[in-house]
């Protein structure tokens, strides 16, 4: 059967925001199933609010914060955080990554080592970055960045490392210099992975910053969470959680995920990991 | 004119696991006219590939010399294009920018690129393909881009490493009598390895047999061109040519 190109794509399109809707649906559906229960739940056993609040005192409490605009200011210093951080991060673990990819002698000897920092990215540096760097705003980066650095650093240069060697050889048989390589070869032979990196750091760095911001600041998500804590304030504890959680899904599904169908699947390469 | 001279060529590998050095080439020594095309055919392990690898620079050459156009060779650069046989197209760029990365290398505008390698894509018939990616394509339709992204270069020599060994039979009948019509109409100088004795015979105007390392023979292919499979199939100078290079690669 013959079909006309553009007939093709256009129902192609309509296939996938079907799927989309379908997708997101399937995805909202056990969350909504959590949400009910809890309200039958909490008022049917006379839960102490201490203990775990209600639907509507979290709700109350989302109004409230977002009337003193407490809420906002929380969630905009996390992110100008996370952002800050995964940049700085990103952008000396790429072309550092690349650098190393390039020789198999170095990246053989690194990768282990990479493999180790990338275990240990987040959390686990806050007790040390309190103490370089004090309480405040250059530990919470700091942990970000490590979580970001070594992951990205690690996938770029397993992105670099296998981009076949025809290809290198193809581009410089027609002309392209060292500059020409690292451009239009090396970075978008490494950028499925880098943004493998880049999503799985982020993951990381997400959980430090939380963490990080209850003991190391006083402006946060994190920091929210734990002042509600001494004030047996549950409502907001959850209202917390809920929005560290939304926020997480919403990063990750509306900027990474398509992030990475865009390379990945356009251009047919596989996932290296 | 000679466009390529490749004189006594040798190469020695050091083999890890035997733990001893394994000469692939001995002794070779080859001019290439401009305008030429020599396959160059041999049994699998007899160093075609460390061949073409030396010329294309991928690899330091040992031996006296490889002259381009009376310049040595340094490395790998844009006078020789290279056909690959796992064809090598970037994935991340659509057909039009693959077949435009040697113009863009040298300069040439986005505009006056895209132009030359529509053009290039033509000559190929896959014009309808400009846009998509490599991914999306048949290994024929892959190759076709391979062989016309070198073309597209201007190379002084066309190296090509068995380019068609991995598609299946039908599309490398299509595929070789494309190459002699595209080779009428632009004469680029080629260098095409093969272990295949009729598409070495097919596609040349000269035959180089290859055995352990050295240059057995050389015979000169005086088929009319166009070449079209259905005619040579049947044709007794076809026949004989393919038989007489047939044994000399079964002796070597
Ligand atoms: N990088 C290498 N290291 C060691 N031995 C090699 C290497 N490349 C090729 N050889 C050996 O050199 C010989 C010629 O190989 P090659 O040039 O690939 O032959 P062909 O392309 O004709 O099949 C073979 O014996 C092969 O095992
Ligand atoms: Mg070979």
């Amino acid at each position: 059967m013959l079909v006309a190109p553009g007939q093709k794509v256009r129902s192609r399109v309509a296939w996938r925001g079907m799927n989309s809707l379908v997708g997101a649906a399937l995805f909202v559906a056990p969350l909504l199933v959590l949400v009910a229960i809890w309200a039958i739940v909490v008022p049917l056993f006379n839960v102490n609010p201490r203990i775990f609040p209600s639907v509507g005192s979290v709700a109350e409490a989302a109004v409230a914060a977002i009337g003193d605009g407490s809420l906002i200011r929380h969630i905009g210093a996390s992110m100008l955080r996370v952002g800050l951080g995964t940049f700085l991060g990103v952008l000396v673990a790429v072309p550092l990554g690349i650098a190393m990819g390039v020789s198999p002698a170095v990246s053989a000897f690194l990768t282990p080592l990479f493999r180790f920092f990338s275990v240990l990215a987040g959390i686990a540096w806050i007790p040390i970055a309190t103490l370089w760097f004090g309480y405040g705003f250059g530990a919470i980066i700091f942990v970000i960045f490590n979580a970001v650095f070594f992951v990205v650093a690690y996938n770029t240069l397993l992105g670099v490392s296998t981009i076949p060697m025809t290809i290198r050889n193809a581009a410089a048989s027609l002309g392209a210099g060292r500059w020409a390589l690292l451009t239009e070869v090396l970075l978008p032979g490494a950028l499925p992975n880098i943004v493998t990196g880049v999503r799985t750091g982020l993951g990381f760095a997400w959980r430090g910053l939380i963490a990080a911001e209850m003991i190391a600041t006083n402006v946060g998500l994190g920091y929210m969470l734990f002042v509600a804590r001494d004030f047996y304030r549950t409502e907001v504890i959850v209202l917390g959680m809920i929005v560290i959680g939304v926020l997480w899904l919403f990063i990750d599904r509306l900027l990474l995920v398509p992030l990475e169908r865009a390379t990945i699947e356009r251009w047919g390469l596989v996932r290296r990991t | 004119m000679k466009t390529l001279s490749l004189k006594n060529l040798r190469k020695t590998y050091f083999d890890p696991y035997a733990g001893s050095q394994v000469t692939a080439v001995h002794d070779v020594s080859l001019d290439v006219e401009q305008g030429e095309f020599v396959s160059v055919v041999g049994p699998s392990g007899c160093g075609k590939t460390t061949i073409l690898n030396m010329i294309a620079g991928f690899i330091p050459y040992t031996g006296d010399e490889i002259l381009i156009d009376g310049n040595l060779v340094k490395g790998p650069g844009p006078d020789r294009g290279v056909v690959f046989q796992s064809f090598a197209l970037f994935p991340w760029k659509t057909v039009l920018e693959n077949v435009g990365f040697g113009p863009k290398m040298r300069g040439v505008p986005k505009d006056e690129r895209d132009r030359t390698a529509r053009e290039y894509l033509a000559l190929a018939g896959l014009s309808h393909a400009a846009d998509r990616y490599p991914n999306e394509l048949s290994g024929g339709m892959q190759q076709r881009v391979g062989v016309v992204r070198a073309l597209a270069n201007n190379p002084a020599v066309l190296l090509m490493d068995e380019p068609f060994a991995s598609v299946d039979a039908q599309t490398r009948m299509t595929l070789q009598e494309e190459l002699t019509r595209i080779w009428q109409e632009r004469k680029p100088t080629v260098i095409f390895i093969t272990h295949d004795v009729a598409e070495a015979v097919f596609l040349a105007n000269r035959v180089v047999v290859l055995s352990k390392g050295r240059v057995l023979d050389q015979i000169k292919v005086d088929l009319p061109r166009p070449r079209v499979w259905d005619h040579l199939i049947e044709d007794e100078t076809f026949k004989r040519l393919s038989a007489q290079v047939l044994q000399m690669v079964r002796a070597a």
